[in-house]
């Protein structure tokens, strides 16, 4: 497996090459001028150059992406254009309250929505497994804006049961902001992932194996708790492990809602402001991330199933 | 699972619980509480060039000079300076006395961590601070080109060349106290931007301590100490207690007595001990934390106007809860800007003419700022001294039949033949629906439009690279002269410069010069207004609104008078927290 995970790793090299350049070239194309935007909206000509060369803008393109690769190598990835912060600070502040919302959100939504779908598979067919899939699809059509807004606005500032947005730093302090937007965000995953769950189960339970079971007399609930569930783990990771580089990097639309400090807006801001090093930086880490728990993915799958075997 | 349910509603219900202790009490404590609708960026005044950042920095730094909270139009008045300068004859050597006794706040950075003294040479240093490139200030236009040796100095620097020892002619201090200026050219508005954060003064040792981190650890001469910021959630200040510059103002104007905004006049500020400026972007949670009290004063959100102010005044269900309404002119004008370069819309003169007639304005106001606005009939904004409420711009009226006349006029009758215009805007949705409205308008006069819509770094860009035709773009005056506005049209300022239309006229650019040597008072509003008919006529814009912010506050909060350039006011503000209290626990 060690062997299987070094050459993974070292696949990654190239990967993330092409991501790099990629990243840079499209800013190069469309990214507007970041110089004459530092500079700001009095800015002369001359002004735009000096701003130019401070930003080692008037350096040929290949010593541009020179100095990119070695960022990303003593990552080191300097500070921000437009807001003149550091960039490895502004991700590493908001990452714990990303993480915050999203990590205990995210499991929450799991656990609720894997029990439902044994339950629907334990049930299918029936009026509640109809009733239940209606349900999921109404609460998928409705957009993410319309939870929130109605979380907000009934739940927070009609009833009370919430504060309407705020945070606190401290670890004890911040749960008095969070339980809204983690509900939300359970609310917001009930849909899509019990039908999905649905689904892999339904799958799993026309298998031989669980005839067999069935013949020997066990008990629905038991077969379905500890055969189907641990037969369908492999598209449950994948779920789960390929959804995590996305808890990391938050979730935008609740963090602006509910003013959780986190780095949802972080690519969105960086684009609107030109902002170079933090896209590249964003990106960078993004692609990493993804490659990350794409190879966690896979060593699990050879964990929870003999069959596969990692070559 | 029921028991996953179960620990999930457990864990909801203990922290709707947990809300109700932690926040208790909170309202009587003598504190302020603002909100800012961006995320603040930094808070080193060489790097605030948005109004957020401004709101936090102007309270914690300070400048020579400010404009008095009250008195409209604005008036300047010393700061940390001991009077207005005295400005040579030939308005090129102003001379400064500064305040004696003036101290920055305290810090780990001072010996014994006591503030000290401020002096002439820390504003000299404060300013080459601004200059210098290093530092990356987009504030540097303030004295671009106008104090003697400083462009020099700020070239040398950036080829190592020169250091901050390095003399410069026009940045002298001949004593502590004393501070002389010594420009390239008239240049009057230099007392305005000496009321900017740009210019405020910053301790060299805190600085030297920090490094590019003091946009981190602001300490300034200000009434108010940074407590804490939490990045893109709340900067927290408390009052600096060895504040002691000025008391609330005893003049303003004349409705103020009525508005009881004199009440406390003469009296020792600031009045409250702490400030908590939240950074909360969405409009709905800014809104319904101001009407739970959680927020002292918001400006009103677009999609809560309606139901907030009725007649220019706040609702009855608003005023049933003691909230009040302050309406003010924002020092700003929205425009239509033509590229002057442009074969089509550049050189036919009737073309620009029909184009503004065919715009529907008054309409566009209703729609996009629920009516928050007064046609721009020029660039100049209400406010300042060149602004004329009673001149009507000949082509501003909504005319469809008298824009199809100039259609004709410019070759293109009823449309035909006309090329079809592209109109540039940036890709919120806003933008957009302000774009489609634009089109709508010029359809009815038969010309076609075609949207471009990009991010904000691509449309200025398509600007400074003279390549958009016609776009939507606004103006926020950075200080109350017409100048501010009118140098977006003077020919020497064509784009990459901030003169987007690249608009050149001669009588115009000599009648700018001809102003820039002139102080304030009539003879300059004269000038500034024979520019404003030029640009009437030559149209390189079509002006579009003058808008109005509508601010609300609960009655708990006293001596409440904004203005969009006037930002260190959280000292004159007093909350009555008893009131605060018990109106808070009725809402």
């Amino acid at each position: 497996m060690l062997k299987y995970v070094s050459r993974r790793l070292v696949y990654m090299v190239p990967i993330l090459f092409g991501v790099t350049l990629l990243t840079f070239v499209l800013f190069n194309v469309v990214g507007g001028d970041p110089a004459a935007q530092a500079a700001g909206r009095h800015a002369s000509e001359e002004q735009i150059q000096i701003f130019r060369k401070e930003l080692g803008l008037d350096r040929p393109l290949p010593m541009q992406y020179l100095f990119f690769l070695q960022q990303i190598a003593t990552l080191d990835f300097g500070r921000s254009w437009a807001t003149k912060q550091e960039i490895l600070t502004m991700f590493s502040d908001g990452v714990g309250p990303s993480l915050s919302l999203t990590l205990p959100a995210f499991l929450l939504a799991q656990i609720i929505t894997i029990a439902l779908a044994l339950l629907l598979a334990r049930y299918r067919g029936t009026h509640f497994d109809r009733a239940t899939k209606i349900s999921c699809l109404a609460l998928m059509s409705m957009s993410s804006l319309v939870y929130i807004l109605w979380g907000q606005y009934v739940l927070a500032f009609q009833w009370g049961l919430f504060p309407i947005s705020g945070w606190d730093a401290s670890l004890t302090g911040r749960w008095e902001y969070l339980g809204l937007p983690i509900l939300i965000f359970v609310l917001l995953s009930l849909g899509g992932n019990i039908l999905f769950y649905r689904t892999v189960f339904l799958d799993e339970i026309y298998h031989d194996y669980v005839r067999t079971a069935r013949a020997k007399g066990l008990g629905e609930t038991t077969i379905l708790f500890r055969h189907v569930l641990r037969n369908a783990l492999i598209p449950i990771i994948t779920r789960v492990v390929l959804q995590m580089p996305f808890l990391i990097l938050g979730s935008l639309l609740l963090e602006s809602f509910f003013g959780i400090p986190g780095v949802g807006n972080l690519v969105v801001s960086a684009i609107q402001n030109a902002d170079f090093p933090v896209l590249k930086a964003m990106t960078f880490l993004t692609a990493a991330l993804y490659m990350v728990f794409q190879l966690i993915s896979d060593v699990l799958y050879a964990v929870v199933d003999p069959k596969v075997q990692l070559r | 699972m029921f028991r996953s349910l179960l620990i999930g509603l457990l864990v909801t219900s203990s922290l709707a619980g947990f809300t109700g202790c932690t926040r208790k009490g909170r309202e009587a404590e003598n504190t302020l509480n603002v909100v800012v609708s961006q995320n603040i960026k930094g808070l080193d005044p060489i790097l605030t060039s948005d109004v957020f950042a401004n709101i936090v920095v102007s309270n914690i730094f300070e400048g020579l000079l400010h404009y008095n909270y009250l008195k409209r139009p604005l008036a300047l008045e010393p700061m940390l300076a001991a009077e207005l300068p005295k400005v040579s004859e030939d308005g090129l050597t102003h001379t400064f006395k500064l305040r004696p006794g003036i101290k920055f706040q305290d810090h780990e950075a001072f010996p014994n961590g006591k503030g000290r003294e401020v002096t002439a040479e820390d504003f000299i240093y404060s300013w080459r601070r601004l200059a210098d490139p290093a530092n990356q200030s987009d504030g540097f236009w303030v004295f671009d080109g106008k104090i003697a040796g400083l462009n020099e100095w700020r070239d040398k620097v950036a080829k190592g060349e020169a250091n901050y020892t390095t003399p410069i002619e026009g940045l002298q201090a001949p004593d502590k106290q004393t501070i002389v200026i010594k420009l390239t050219k008239p240049y009057f508005q230099l007392h305005y931007v000496l009321a900017m954060s740009y210019t405020a003064v910053v301790p060299k040792e805190v600085v030297d301590k920090y490094g590019k981190e003091f946009i981190n650890h602001p300490v300034g001469t200000g009434p108010f100490k940074f407590e804490s910021w939490t990045r893109n959630s709340q900067v927290v200040l408390v009052r600096n207690p060895d504040w002691n510059l000025h008391a609330y103002p005893s003049e303003g104007e004349a409705k103020d007595t009525e508005a009881g905004l004199l009440a406390d006049a003469g009296k020792k500020i600031p009045f409250v001990d702490k400030v908590v400026i939240q950074e909360i972007v969405e409009d709905q949670p800014r809104w319904l934390n101001f009407m739970k009290g959680n927020l002292d004063y918001v400006q009103i959100p677009k999609d809560n106007f309606d139901g907030a102010v009725q007649n220019d005044k706040v609702s009855a269900e608003l005023a049933a809860k003691g909230i009040k309404l302050w309406i003010t002119p924002e020092p700003d004008v929205t425009y239509t800007a033509f590229n002057m370069l442009d074969p089509v819309v550049g050189k036919n003169e009737n073309l620009r003419k029909a184009i503004s007639l065919a715009l529907d304005t008054p309409t566009l106001i209703q729609k996009f700022y629920n009516g928050r606005g007064i046609v721009a009939h020029s660039p100049i904004p209400p406010d300042v001294d060149a602004y004329d409420p009673s001149f009507k711009n000949p082509y501003k009226e909504y005319n469809v039949t008298k824009a199809k006349e100039f259609l004709a006029k410019a070759g293109f009758p009823e449309g035909k033949n006309a090329p079809a215009i592209e109109y540039s805007t940036v890709n919120s949705s806003t933008a957009r629906q302000m774009a489609e409205y634009f089109k709508q308008n010029m359809e009815k006069i038969g010309l076609k439009v075609n949207i471009v819509s990009t991010s904000w770094p691509q449309f200025t860009t398509k600007i400074r690279e003279k390549k958009a035709q016609v776009w939507g773009i606004a103006w926020l005056g950075d200080y109350p002269d017409a100048e501010n506005f009118l140098q977006l049209l003077y020919g020497q300022n064509v784009s990459p410069g901030p003169n987007g239309s690249n608009y050149k006229n001669k009588e115009f650019d000599v009648l700018y010069v001809k102003a820039s040597h002139l102080p304030p008072g009539p003879e300059r509003a004269k000038l500034y207004q024979q520019m404003r008919d030029i640009v009437v006529k030559d149209m390189p814009w079509v002006p579009g609104a003058h808008r109005l912010s509508y601010t609300s506050y609960h009655g708990w909060l006293k001596n409440f008078k904004y203005h969009g350039i006037i930002y260190d006011y959280f000292k004159y503000l007093r909350v009555d927290t008893k009131a605060r209290s018990e109106m808070k626990a009725k809402l």
